[in-house]
């Protein structure tokens, strides 16, 4: 889609039968079983992140924290003060893969992050590699400690705890902020029709507060701020967060974190895709005013929580008019200016408007390709064959194992939902980075010349030539051109010094 | 991952072509949308009955961003 995008997961991990385990220890475990030898390299380089920097032009003082996460992190004082010699970079176990992703300890959760692709069906294919990669991790993680690992790609502990997924798109940094905001937000709130995962129950902070109630996702609960820089409590639906990871001159990156974890691959490619085509009129300044949303944070709830389906909204002149219609004017829009630029793009328009059609005339005809359709299906099924009510907490055990990643056992893979890629792309993505964006020259990289490497972020690898640190900074790459002409000249090179020879870096 | 072959293809600048589940062979660089499959329900209800009715209880997570 001549885009670079990227979804960054936390995964939710627990094992089995367990009434407690300690988040923190299991993710390190399970990224430390990556490798069967358990041989971890602190390769990630932190100094170019800055979570607390702001695209609207100044530092955050703060970032505001669950009042549960703030006690556990003393918490973490103490059980680290238990484990002497516990660094942060052990904590993090931060990893990066020969497929150019990134594998991580956040926080407290396991944390997949694709690696950069510009094709839709390269980025489905690298978020399902995930999940296998993970599951793998668990898999041999499980056999050590004679207990299941069990993992799930959700958002939601159902008592008030969320954790993100996050659809990730490099833009144009000419694009104001303000008009960025004011163009994307409204997309945002009404998106959740067709790229929920679906939840049972109504949460906020504090637990969940009514249980029973089908909504469409996982984390319209959790939103309360229409734009910041937070992401961990009083979430925004538009962040703030200034990380490009390219040149910042040239581009933003929009950091997407209202969205839910997708099982559905067709939905991952829809939500992706249909947000990546509005961020394209959003360059070309075609996102009218009108097409905004007169309350946004409450919007998204009434949306999510709506049983009637009709999900109606009030526009900023006082118009109402339904979710569907809303994006319509949204898919109107692009089916006049990007119709034609591709096969992928031409997908993308064709199966957001049958979804839209569809959503109209009978959602429940999207059981096989959108996870709320699915998930509410499984449900109902549920609910008649077993005779329960819908506040039976037995359901919220059904939901939570939709997302359980595990082949055998989760439910959504007893799903027969379309798929969009194969089992073999999936595989190949599992340990080959997109073969046409920066992504490559990571992966590439750590392939040839894992022994060489110092350090490594998302636009720059360090190399150690001969006791010398040489970097080589990828922030130019996010131009297609200018990571072909990377990506050959690795391809050529038999060593990191021929490859910054060939690069002119020294 | 490293106990297992790792191999490079070729690398192409074009993207890897989609999966086409009715793949006849065309020049389309997209996938078909297939007929809409139904759920074999009584495999489902074996799966979700073995499903621990305590799971949600006891699945306590942090909160993350």
């Amino acid at each position: 889609m001549y885009r670079l995008f990227g979804i960054e997961t936390e995964y939710g991990i627990t094992l089995e039968n367990a009434e407690q385990i300690d988040p923190v220890k299991e993710s390190i475990e399970l990224i430390k079983h990556y490798q069967c030898d358990h041989k971890f390299l602190p390769q990630w380089d932190y100094d170019g992140e800055d979570p607390f920097k702001d695209e609207r032009g100044f530092r955050a003082k703060h970032l505001n924290n669950h009042p549960d996460e703030i006690e556990e992190e003393e918490k973490d004082k103490e059980r680290f003060a238990e484990q002497p010699g516990r660094s942060f970079r052990e904590i993090k176990s931060d990893r990066i893969l020969i497929n150019g992703a990134r594998l991580y300890n956040d926080h407290a959760h396991p944390e997949y992050s694709t690696p950069e692709c510009q094709n839709l069906f390269d980025l489905v294919a690298h978020d399902k590699a995930g999940e296998r990669i993970l599951q793998e991790c668990a898999e041999r993680r499980s056999e050590e400690l004679g207990q299941r690992v069990l993992l799930y790609k959700n958002n939601t502990d159902f008592y008030g705890h969320s954790y993100g997924c996050h659809d990730n798109y490099l833009m144009a940094r000419e694009v104001p902020f303000d008009y960025l905001k004011s163009s994307i937000l409204p997309f945002f709130v009404t998106r959740q029709i067709f790229a929920g995962a679906g939840k049972i129950g109504i949460e906020t902070e504090a637990g969940l507060a009514t249980p029973g109630h089908f909504q469409l996702t996982q984390r319209a609960d959790f939103f309360h701020v229409e734009a910041s820089v937070d992401t961990m409590h009083k979430r925004p639906i538009v962040n703030t967060r200034d990380e490009p990871h390219a040149d910042p001159a040239k581009y933003r990156r929009l950091h997407g974190i209202v969205g839910d974890a997708n099982m559905s691959e067709y939905a991952t490619a829809l939500k992706v895709g249909t947000t990546a085509l509005v961020i394209e009129l959003i360059e070309q300044r075609l996102i009218p005013k009108s097409f905004a949303i007169a309350n946004p944070i409450d919007t998204i709830k009434i949306i999510s929580h709506d049983q009637t389906y009709r999900w109606m909204i009030q526009k900023v002149d006082g118009k109402m008019m339904s979710a569907i219609d809303h994006q319509r004017e949204y898919l109107a829009l692009a089916q006049k200016h990007l119709a034609h630029l591709s096969d992928e793009t031409d997908w993308v328009l064709t199966e957001w408007e049958e979804t839209l059609n569809a959503l109209e005339d009978d959602p429940m005809r999207l059981t096989d390709r959108l996870d709320w359709v699915a998930k509410k299906w499984l449900l109902e099924t549920f609910v008649e064959s077993e005779g329960i009510e819908w506040d039976d907490l037995w359901l919220q055990s059904i939901d939570l194992e939709y997302h359980n990643i595990n082949l055998e056992d989760g439910l959504f893979y007893g799903l027969q939902m379309q798929r969009i890629i194969s089992d073999e792309q999936v595989h190949t993505a599992m340990h080959t980075p997109p073969l046409d964006t920066r992504a490559y020259f990571r992966g590439k990289s750590l392939n040839k010349f894992e022994d060489s490497i110092r350090t490594v972020q998302w636009d720059s690898i360090t190399f150690d030539i001969e006791g010398k640190a040489v970097t080589v900074n990828m922030n130019s790459l996010a131009n297609p051109e200018i990571a072909q002409k990377y990506n050959e000249a690795l391809d050529l090179s038999p060593n990191p010094q021929a490859l910054v020879e060939k690069l002119g870096l020294n | 991952m490293k106990d297992q072959i790792v191999y490079y293809p070729e690398r192409k600048q074009k993207p890897a072509k989609p999966f086409e589940p009715d793949d006849g062979g065309d020049d389309n660089n997209a996938p078909k949308r297939p007929d809409v499959n139904r759920p074999d329900t009584q495999e489902l209800l074996k799966r979700m009955r073995r499903v621990d009715k305590d799971q949600s209880r006891r699945y306590r997570q942090r909160t993350g961003e």
